[in-house]
């Protein structure tokens, strides 16, 4: 199989990623924004679960607080996703490397695909959510497993900086 | 003025043992990251309430009631998170401004939601004129996007 090492070396060798390397304040702020952008988006996905397990917000009709939260966990989304692959173009062998930036990869895989089989299975029977008893529980499923994955998310996003298997 | 105290906070048994483990701060670090997302989403839910956004159907009284006991939750386990954090690196902190600068924004937005927002946002609908919420919403945001900001520059610029 190929390997994607010479296309990392090639990205991380470019005049304007090596620039934002080396800049004092070119990776802080970029970093600093994909954290800021992550917040908004995952804090509303956040309550978005916790009103699926039933912890939160439970006077809201599911299906509505959904639909009016989409557009905001979007608008979040967008940012972090753009900063994130900024992140990896300016310091791509040092992202390669590291355990936790695979884990977070595979978490966020994992995630996006119970958001999706949510959105296209379970989000179809959204009317029927507050009477239907199966399709709450098929909710307060959906909501359990995104809790933990977006929190594994955070959480091997921030051991990044620490690299104890190199 | 406040020396001795950084001075204690270093010295404390739960400095030491973080200092020592290898392990221990960047657990604790990463589990702040999930309880500051989640204590966020719950401020952000309401202020874009507040700001006539977001779930418009349900009452500005009635989703913050419910962010309330988030809140709640979430703040205690920031600060169950964050307390040693602190403690551990006190007197490095004490020399940091940007760290000072995190935690008068904080004490400031804290200030301000559990006064103007918490009583703007329980207060009837048609009682405000509608540029009041709003304001609340705009300046909630940005006090708790400075924390959140802020709180992130310590490990660059701290």
């Amino acid at each position: 199989m190929p390997s994607i090492v010479p296309a990392l070396e090639w990205l991380e060798g470019l005049a304007w990623t090596t620039a934002i390397r080396e800049s004092v304040w070119g990776y802080p702020m970029i970093e600093t924004a994909h954290v800021a952008s992550i917040v908004a988006f995952a804090g509303l996905v956040i309550m978005m679960d916790l009103r699926l397990v039933g912890l939160a917000f439970t006077h809201a009709p599911l299906a509505q607080i959904q639909r009016r939260l989409f557009p905001w966990q979007i608008a979040g989304l967008v940012p972090s996703t753009a900063t994130g692959l900024l992140l990896c173009c300016i310091d791509p062998m040092r992202y390669y490397g590291n355990v936790f930036f695979r884990v977070k990869l595979a978490l966020l895989a994992l995630a996006g695909l119970n958001a999706v089989v949510f959105h296209l299975k379970t989000y179809r029977r959204a009317e029927r959510w507050d009477e239907d008893p199966q399709a709450t529980a098929t909710a307060r499923l959906a909501g359990v497993v995104s809790l933990l994955l977006w929190s594994g998310t955070i959480v091997s996003g921030r051991l990044i900086a620490y690299n104890w298997f190199a | 003025m406040f020396l001795p105290f950084f001075e204690w906070c270093d010295g404390l048994a739960i400095s030491q043992a973080y200092r020592q483990s290898l392990y221990l701060f960047a657990l604790t670090q990463s589990l702040h990251l999930v309880a500051v997302t989640t204590f966020f989403g719950a401020i952000l839910i309401g202020d874009l309430r507040l700001l006539g956004w977001g779930p418009v159907a349900q009452s500005r009284a009635g989703i913050a009631r419910s962010a309330q006991s988030v809140l709640l939750w979430a703040g205690l386990a920031v600060l169950v998170t964050g307390i040693p954090q602190f403690t551990t690196h006190a007197l490095t902190y004490q020399r940091s401004p940007i760290f000072v600068f995190k935690m008068c924004l904080l004490a400031a937005a804290l200030a301000f939601t559990a006064t103007l927002r918490r009583r703007v946002a329980a207060a009837d609908e048609g009682r405000l004129p509608s540029w009041v919420p709003r304001a609340v919403g705009a300046v909630s945001l940005a006090l708790w996007m400075g924390v959140t900001i802020s709180g992130r520059l310590i490990t660059f610029y701290g």
